[in-house]
């Protein structure tokens, strides 16, 4: 076959000839995609093709263990023959990455800290509220934090804590009788902890040291990273995917982990003792909702998931299985009991709020947050 | 490769000039669809990520400022300098393990297998035909602190409970492990074809000569299959350099390599400036080694065969 290929081309094309060519042609496809920059969609389509011209291959960018058919239940209702297709994100900064590179599902699951970013990247468009029945049940202060410029580009759903999640039979008790994030950082359990792989560490640092996590400056960020870089010999692994964390802390390689509730009520169910921890620095917590992607051509459709996320029934749901709050102010947490609910204040009003709670918010200096992070990770295996 | 082997046209071409026409006609037919391939999917992409390291190109529309700063951040002591060279050390010595443990696989299939040679072939190969992950997970029940290995030590008291052996999950050990293993069947491949194709007269010629079999080895057998092992040497070599599935899933922090933070940085790192001089730096010590490989090792004499 070579040998053929070369019959015909040695007569009449040389090596510089070749190489000339495929250099012009090179060239040429460059500038072509140099010159063509990526228009990013950023204004609001006026007009939207009626709901029933729509595809209706709904795709959602979402946390695993939220694809679960009874969190979207009315939308099924709607429509029965169209159910969505998930694509599953593993923290908010890899699913920005992800749209950034060109992904375009129609509506992605983020958390409320990202939202300005979502909208500085130009990616998505405000939600026509008046599209959802369910909105108006929905938190107005939560709602609140969803508005930029006064359009509402985010809506609130699920809302929980981040904090350590331990071992109780394997963490001495002296190391949690006055409970703090020191629990995260100690030695004497070196090679038993697990981070989670996000700049949320630095965050937890920041806290720890003293300083407001989510608002370092420069000489702040320093110190925090050096803090971690200081500390992650005793980390086993970064996790990214919850399921493997999980795996991990029920197969006893990891005792002391980066966790939300869900992972608590997880362990708990499988019998394991485990406990959830309350720092003294406050644990971190978060609300997660939807955004809308600019140029979805499933507009409708859109509305209406988010409007099923947003049903009490979902938030029920959601609570009494993940034990996560929701943002319908019509559900009833007390189902769950006074212990659960001593863990995880979800019907307390007051549950957000500082200095208890550092609640995810929009980190203008991203950017070095990230790169810090990347730092720790590389200096722990170089 | 054969394509741009220098002709030896004759000069005296010319004299059929519509003959002329149709081959370079047929050439351009021939070559164009590798040529575009290789175009838009490797030079193309290559450039749009030259773009991005001197910052033509960015992460965020409008923050485009052209400079070299990346670059220089990269060779000033940087840690991921470090890292590189970790990643080499690691994929050394993958490489070396996987020939060494290859050779002898290879050998018996090639001289010592006879007709099974290809069952057998395929019997090395039938792992691969399930999935990565769950081969992956497999390791993760061996080597678990509550795993197999773990365990047998437990039931012979050699270890007490909860005091595992804390580098057989999660660490470099772990990853070099799992990449010797996953390459080990394909290392065999290039030292298999070398060996079969080993003229057989030459071993009978070196017995008759009086040679023992362990000098036949060494001084016939191996020198001849030197350039299978040198291709499968560096079949292993390159890939793993900028390997990050592995290091992610049983890795753990002391595992991280220099892929993983090239992955980073175009994922949640949003520092696509930084990923991308990682990324070239990678292609070009690979090209390098490559085609420092390819010319004094020929290769390409095992390829041709």
């Amino acid at each position: 076959m070579a040998d053929d290929v070369q019959r015909v081309l040695q007569p009449r094309v040389d090596r510089r000839d070749f190489l000339r060519y495929s250099a012009l042609a090179g060239g040429a496809g460059l500038l072509a995609a140099c010159a063509k920059k990526t228009p990013l969609p950023a204004a609001v389509k006026a007009t939207h093709t009626p709901v029933a011209q729509e595809p209706g291959n709904l795709e959602v960018f979402e946390w695993a263990g939220y694809e679960l058919k009874q969190l979207w239940r009315p939308y099924a209702k709607a429509f029965p023959d169209q159910p969505p297709h998930f694509t599953f994100l593993t923290s908010d900064d890899q699913a920005l990455a992800k749209v950034r590179a060109g992904y375009r599902p129609d509506v992605v699951h983020p958390c409320v800290g990202y939202v300005q970013d979502w909208v500085n990247l130009g990616v998505v468009q405000p939600w026509d509220t008046s599209l959802m029945p369910n909105f108006s049940q929905l938190d107005p202060t939560k709602a609140a934090a969803g508005q930029i410029d006064g359009k509402q580009y985010f809506i609130p759903l699920d809302w929980g804590f981040t904090s350590a999640l331990y071992r109780t039979d394997k963490i001495d008790p002296a190391d949690v009788a006055d409970p703090s994030w020191s629990l995260y950082f100690n030695e004497k359990y070196a090679g038993k902890i697990s981070w989670w792989d996000a700049l949320e560490n630095l965050v937890i640092a920041g806290y720890y040291l003293g300083m407001d996590g989510y608002a370092m400056d420069d000489t702040q960020l320093e110190q925090a990273k050096q803090f971690l870089i200081s500390k992650v010999h005793i980390v086993r692994n970064f996790w990214t995917s919850e399921t493997d964390m999980d795996q991990d802390f029920a197969a006893g390689n990891i005792y002391i982990a980066y966790a939300w509730q869900g992972d608590w009520v997880s362990m708990h169910n499988q019998g394991l003792p485990v406990a959830y921890l309350d720092p003294k620095e406050g644990r971190l917590s978060w609300i997660c909702g939807m955004v809308l992607l600019a140029d979805t051509k499933n507009y409708y459709h859109a509305h209406e998931y988010a409007n099923a996320w947003a049903s009490a029934q979902t938030g029920q749901w959601l609570l009494e299985n993940y034990y996560y709050g929701h943002s319908n102010t019509t559900i009833d947490p007390s189902v769950l009991g006074k212990q659960a609910l001593k863990l995880f204040p979800v019907a307390d009003p007051t549950a957000l709020q500082e200095p208890k709670t550092h609640i995810d918010r929009y980190i203008p200096n991203r950017a070095a947050y990230n790169q810090a992070w990347d730092e720790v990770k590389a200096a722990a295996g170089a | 490769m054969a394509v741009a082997t220098p002709s030896e046209a004759p000069a005296a071409a010319d004299a059929a000039r519509p003959g002329r026409f149709r081959s370079w006609l047929a050439a351009v037919g021939i070559l164009s669809p590798p040529v575009s391939w290789l175009v838009l999917f490797f030079l193309v992409p290559i450039g749009i990520v030259a773009a991005y390291s001197v910052g033509a190109l960015s992460f965020f529309p409008g923050d485009q400022a052209l400079s070299l700063g990346g670059w220089e951040r990269f060779f000033r002591g940087s840690i991921y300098l470090s890292l590189f060279w970790k990643s080499v050390r690691i994929s050394l010595t993958v490489s070396v393990v996987s020939v060494l443990l290859a050779y002898p696989i290879a050998f018996f299939l090639a001289l010592g297998a006879k007709k099974r040679k290809y069952v057998l072939l395929l019997v090395i190969i039938a792992p691969f035909l399930t999935s990565y992950l769950l081969r992956v997970l497999a390791f993760k029940v061996i080597l678990g602190d509550e795993g197999l290995i773990n365990t047998f030590f437990y039931s012979l008291h050699m270890r007490s409970p909860g005091h595992p052996i804390p580098w057989l999950l999660y660490s470099q050990f772990t990853v070099m492990l799992v990449l010797a293993y996953v390459w080990v069947p394909f290392v065999a491949l290039p030292i298999f074809v070398a060996l079969e194709n080993l003229d057989q007269s030459l071993l009978e010629g070196a017995s008759d000569l009086g040679a023992s079999r362990w000098q036949t080895f060494w001084r016939v057998t191996f020198p001849l299959s030197v350039p299978g092992v040198m291709a499968a040497f560096v079949f292993v070599f390159i890939p793993t350099i900028g390997e990050f599935v592995t290091p992610l899933l049983v890795g753990g922090t002391r595992g991280f390599m220099y892929g993983n933070a090239i992955a980073d940085l175009f994922g949640p790192g949003f520092d696509w400036q930084t990923g991308s001089v990682l990324a070239l730096f990678l292609l070009a010590v690979t090209a390098a080694l490559a085609l420092v490989f390819g010319r004094f090792l020929q290769i390409r004499s095992v390829a041709a065969e």
